[in-house]
Order: C-alpha cells, then structure tokens, then sequence
C-alpha cells in the first residue's frame, strides 16, 4: 500500500473514484440468475444509505457497476444487494462466497421520499429486480408500519422461477399487513396463481386515489402501461414514484451514460416523482 | 485592462523561459496539419493559424487517464474474484504536473470554462481540478477558416479564462494580461514594454478585419438557441442526418467541449498489478445508452445525433449555463460524411421560423 500512495501525485486531494474495502458475510442463490450478498465494510463505518439509493461496486480487474441497495436503512455497516448476473463483473461476483473481498463507493443517487409517503396508502409496482431496490423501501415502511394506511405490493415476473424473496413476501403479507399479489406473464404448468402482465393488476384494485402513493420500479417497457393504468386510477403524478434504471460510469455526475436530457440520473435521481419528470423526454 | 508590447524576436526568449519551468503544449505544424503538441522549443511554434484538429481539451482531461491503481497483496494469489483472503489494495491517482497551454484560441478558452464548471459540478473531479489549478493558459488572436463559425455563438474573443493573450499586431505582440499569475511568468520570463493606444488600436482593426472573414454563420441569435432546440425535438432533420451519419463519434472525439468518459479496469500481464482508468467515451456510439440485458435508451444514429446536437445547444445549457457549442468547426470538418452542425442549426432555424 505504501508504495502504491508514493505514486500519488497529490495525496491530500481524495479522489472521488477511492473505494472502500468490504467483504462478503453471506452469499445466497435466490433463482438461476441472482443471488444474494451481505456485505460488510471493512472500516465498520455505517453505508449510511436511504432507500433507492446505490453503490458503486467493483472487483480490480472486472470493472465497476451501479449496483442498487436492497436492505433497510439501519444505519448499519452491512448491507445486502441483489445481483443479476449478466455482465463481467456480475458473472464474476457470483463467483465469490463468504469472506471475499469487494470494493464498494457511495451510497448515491436521490431516495425514495418516505416522509412524503406517511400517512398514505402505498401502491408498490415492481416488476422482475425491480423489486430489489423496492425491498430496502419496503422493510423501511414495515418497520413503521402503523404510519401508513392499506398496502399493495404488484409485483410481476416473466415465470415462477425468477419470484425473489419468495418467504419475505409470504412473510410480508402475513405479519406485515400487505396485500400481496404476485403475476406471471405467460401461462406455466407449475403457476396456480394470476397470470398477465403487472397491469392486470392494477385495474380490479380499489384504490382511493387522494390518498393513494404509487411506487413504480421494473424493466424501461414496463413504465409507460403501469403510469397508463394509474392514470386510470386516477392517482396524480405528484404522487406516483419512480426509480429510472439508466447505464452510469461514475455515479458523480460527470461521465455522460446517464444523462436524459438535461437531467443525471445518477445525480438527480434514481427516485424522481413523476410530475417532476412529466415533461422530460425519454425519461420514460 | 492591462496591456504590455512584446516585439516578435523575445517571444521566443518567453517559451524558452517557461520551457525551463513547464511543460508547454501549443500548436505546432505536423504533417502539414495545425495540431497541438508538446513544445520543446520555440521553433516548435506555429502561431496566428486556423483551428486545430483537436482541441487542448487533452491537457486537462487525457484521453486516457488512470484514476485508481490495484496491487495484488502477496504473490501468488493473482488479482482474482476469490484472491484467497490476501486481495488487493488500491490507490487513488491524481497526477498533475504545471504545465502552460500556449497558443490557445478563443474558442478553446470558452470550451475549458465550461469543462471548469462541468468537472467542479457535483463531487467535484480531483484529477481534472487539480491539473486546471497547474495550467497556465496563453491565449492567440487566430484566422476563421470556412468552418469556423465562433462569431455566431459570441465566441470570437474572450474576455477571461486566460493568464495571458497575445494579439499579433505584425511587429510584435500586444500581451493582454489575464491574471496575477500569467502577469508574473511574463515579468519572470521576458522583457516587454509599454503599450501605445496606437498599438491597442491594431487589436481593434484586426478584430474588424477578421470579422469580415467568416463563411459559416447561424441564422440567429446565439440567446434563441435554446428555445429553437427545445422546439425542435421532432424535426424531420434528425431522422435525415441520421440516416447518413456513420455513428463513429468523430465529432465527439474532437468537440472542445465533449467530456463523456467509460471507466475500465485492465490488469497488467503479471496479472498482479493493474488499473481503473477513464477513457473519452462518444454519445454517437451504440453502446453509449445501453444498460446491462441489453436495452438502448437511444437505439437509432438519429436519436444520438439528436442527443449530442442538443447537449451543445440545450441540455447542458440549462445546466450549466452557456451555448457547449463554442463555434470551433471541428466536427465539421471531421464528419466523413459531411454533416454540418451550423447548417443543421440554421435549417432548424427555418422550420422553427416556419412555425411561427
């Protein structure tokens, strides 16, 4: 390390690109494709992230990728993120199990804003790993679940095999008063449950829509029909909330991947409110 | 204003002086072409010249730039996923060394005020900040060629952003003073002398004589800009230049004020060592937008054209304030299919005319 700082030209300027070293407590399979990671920082200083929130995550050598938040915000210096493994170096962080060494920047971005949602009933839409950034949200309004009104968590996923955190959403309707359904997009032999696009969802719902939250995270496609449909329900876009996924380098602001118009994402969002971004092209 | 006379012989006696402080870039003739490179003496020079084909944006934001170096902590294990426990420690990097930039054209000085505030904007940018800090900057009064259209975007002359400007004025050179800073190197470094208002007068003239010399303009006031983009997000324009456009992010490449950069990691082929590094990246590029599992926020050349269009003359206005389209002609004349970033802005020009 030290003949690493010798190379530094200017030591006292701190570089916004330094990691913090961190290592695997727990690595879980959840479906074919994602697994579970509890991280813990190695400085054993709290992440000290709100709610749709992300990291920078890296592994020297395999690069460096936004990777949301997934667990409460408790304050602690470990913390759990959900990951797809569909790139370098998610590919290769599934390969690391329990004590393994990761790097870890931020948190980032703008949260979901839970004192606007006190008091209101919530609309959760996620759709597929959607529902990973939405689950820190969701512990968070559990664990002060007598400030809000009626739950409803939509979640969609394309088969039964990609459902995540199936006992926490058994789990969640249960103990945690929230009504919990769950669709599949196409027919399967295995699948006794409801089966459509998220959407069919939402229009049997009865809603009231003054004092209705809406909290919408899934793929790009999936935005426009489930803000249609709330739309129907007639739930203003004040009070509709999004988490945009957009492709990031940086997370500060300067690299250029995230930009919707004149808006940073990583910057200005994630979270946006809808009526925020109303007039913003190709934000949706 | 501060002006001190320089007669022509001490100018190079001035860059043999910095050339023992500083590294010093500039523009210097290279297979025939006006481009900018290290000077290592004065006849190096190649002043009072048409644009460069790339701008001194390099000096201050390198093409390739190391941010991070990773070092594996025992022999073996390699830098691996699993390294056994041992891993690796990394280090942030930030190298910057003085360095005057001489010889830089109006444009450009505008292009690196607006590369200031980018990379002051949010967490502010360690590596580009701290290599601004060292940089002198020695501004030359230079010659439109049929490209250049600086004038229409108030870009012609600049007022700040510089330590130093040298108006040629055929005996010598009128040194405007800029800053405390370029005001020393030039007592440090070289002899001047006192300026006449006769003197000051050849800046006025030359001025009024390259404003007559402009080909390419834009047909209308740099201030409407904005609102005439903003208006035209569904102009047929785009969809037409799109179909020509190549998609290689030339014009990227050599905008004095494009700064997109990727992150990546290499690994050194002792496979202990290694580096995260930032390269200049291009919108016009396919993967530009895409996200992992493979969805483009802008899939067609057109969508891109119209993000990086815009970019100069809306988004990052409406951030950071001031036109990103300095004037300079680059892409222009690097595009290899000749798309025309001022034509394109003066037919979008019409059509918004058209609407009223």
């Amino acid at each position: 390390m030290n003949s690493l700082k010798n190379q530094t030209a200017a030591a006292d300027i701190s570089s916004p690109y330094m990691s913090r070293l961190a290592r695997i407590e727990r690595a879980s399979r959840l479906t074919k494709k994602e697994r579970l990671f509890r991280i813990a920082i190695e400085d054993r200083k709290p992440l000290g992230h709100s709610p749709g929130q992300f990291i920078m995550l890296s592994i020297p050598g395999y690069g460096e990728a936004p990777i949301s938040i997934s667990s409460p915000p408790d304050r602690k210096s470990v913390f759990e993120i959900c990951v797809r493994a569909v790139g370098n170096l998610t590919n290769a962080l599934h390969n690391l199990t329990k004590g393994d060494r990761l790097w870890i920047r931020g948190p980032y971005g703008k949260a979901f804003p839970v004192e606007n949602l006190n008091g209101k009933d919530l609309l959760f839409i996620a759709g597929g790993i959607g529902l990973v950034p939405m689950r820190s949200l969701i512990k968070a309004v559990l664990a002060e679940r007598l400030l809000y009104g009626r739950i409803h968590l939509l979640y969609g996923v394309k088969s039964p095999d990609e459902i995540l955190f199936k006992d926490e959403l058994s789990q969640w309707g249960q103990t945690g008063n929230i009504n919990v359904s769950i669709t599949i997009d196409k027919p399967h032999p295995e699948w006794k449950g409801h089966t459509g696009v998220v959407t069919t969802l939402i229009s049997p719902l009865k809603i009231d829509e003054a004092k209705t939250a809406a909290v919408v995270v899934g793929p790009p496609i999936m935005y426009k029909y489930v803000i249609m449909s709330l739309g129907d329900k007639r739930i203003s876009g004040h009070d509709i909330y999004v988490s945009l996924e957009r492709r990031m380098k940086c997370g500060l602001g300067k690299c250029g991947h995230c930009q919707i118009n004149s808006v940073y994402v990583c910057q200005e969002g994630p979270v946006f409110r809808l009526s925020d971004i109303r007039y913003l092209r190709e934000a949706i | 204003m501060e002006y001190r006379t320089l007669p022509k012989k001490r100018i190079a006696s001035f860059v043999t002086g910095l050339l023992k402080e500083f590294k010093v870039y500039g523009p210097v003739k290279k297979d025939g072409f006006p481009m900018y490179g290290e000077i290592t003496s004065p006849k190096d020079l190649y002043l009072l010249h048409t644009p460069t084909h790339l701008s001194p944006k390099q000096y201050l934001f390198p093409q390739k730039e190391t941010l991070l170096r990773f070092k594996s902590g025992a022999n073996p294990p390699p830098l691996s996923p699993s390294g056994g426990g041992q891993g690796e420690d990394i280090a942030p990097v930030v190298e910057a060394e003085n360095q005057v930039l001489f010889g830089v054209h109006s444009c450009d000085i505008h292009a690196l005020r607006l590369l200031d505030r980018v990379f002051a904007y949010g967490p502010p940018d360690a590596n580009y900040l701290r290599r601004r800090e060292k940089t002198a900057i020695i501004g030359v009064d230079c010659m439109p060629d049929k490209y250049c259209f600086c004038k229409s975007v108030n870009t012609t002359t600049a007022d700040s952003g510089f330590d130093l400007f040298l108006h040629d004025i055929g005996s010598g050179f009128i040194v405007e003073i800029g800053t405390q800073k370029g005001k020393a190197l030039l007592h440090k470094h070289t002899k001047s002398k006192k300026t006449t208002a006769k003197e000051i007068r050849k800046i006025v003239e030359f001025k009024n004589k390259k404003a007559e010399l402009f080909v390419a303009k834009i047909n209308a006031e740099a201030s409407t800009l904005p609102l005439i983009y903003s208006g035209s997000y569904f102009s047929p324009v785009w969809e037409k230049i799109g179909k020509i456009c190549y998609g290689c992010g030339s014009c990227n490449h050599v905008c004095p004020t494009c700064y997109c950069f990727d992150v990546r990691d290499e690994i050194k082929a002792n496979l202990t060592e290694g580096e995260r590094y930032r390269v200049w990246d291009a919108c016009l590029l396919e993967d530009f937008a895409k996200v992992a599992g493979g969805h483009s926020f802008r899939k067609t050349r057109a969508e891109r054209l119209r993000h990086r269009f815009n970019r100069k003359f809306q988004y990052q206005v409406d951030k950071f304030g001031g036109l990103f389209c300095v004037g300079c002609g680059r892409c222009i004349r690097t595009c290899l299919v000749n798309i025309n970033i001022a034509e394109v802005t003066n037919e979008l020009i019409e059509e918004s005319n058209r609407r009223r």
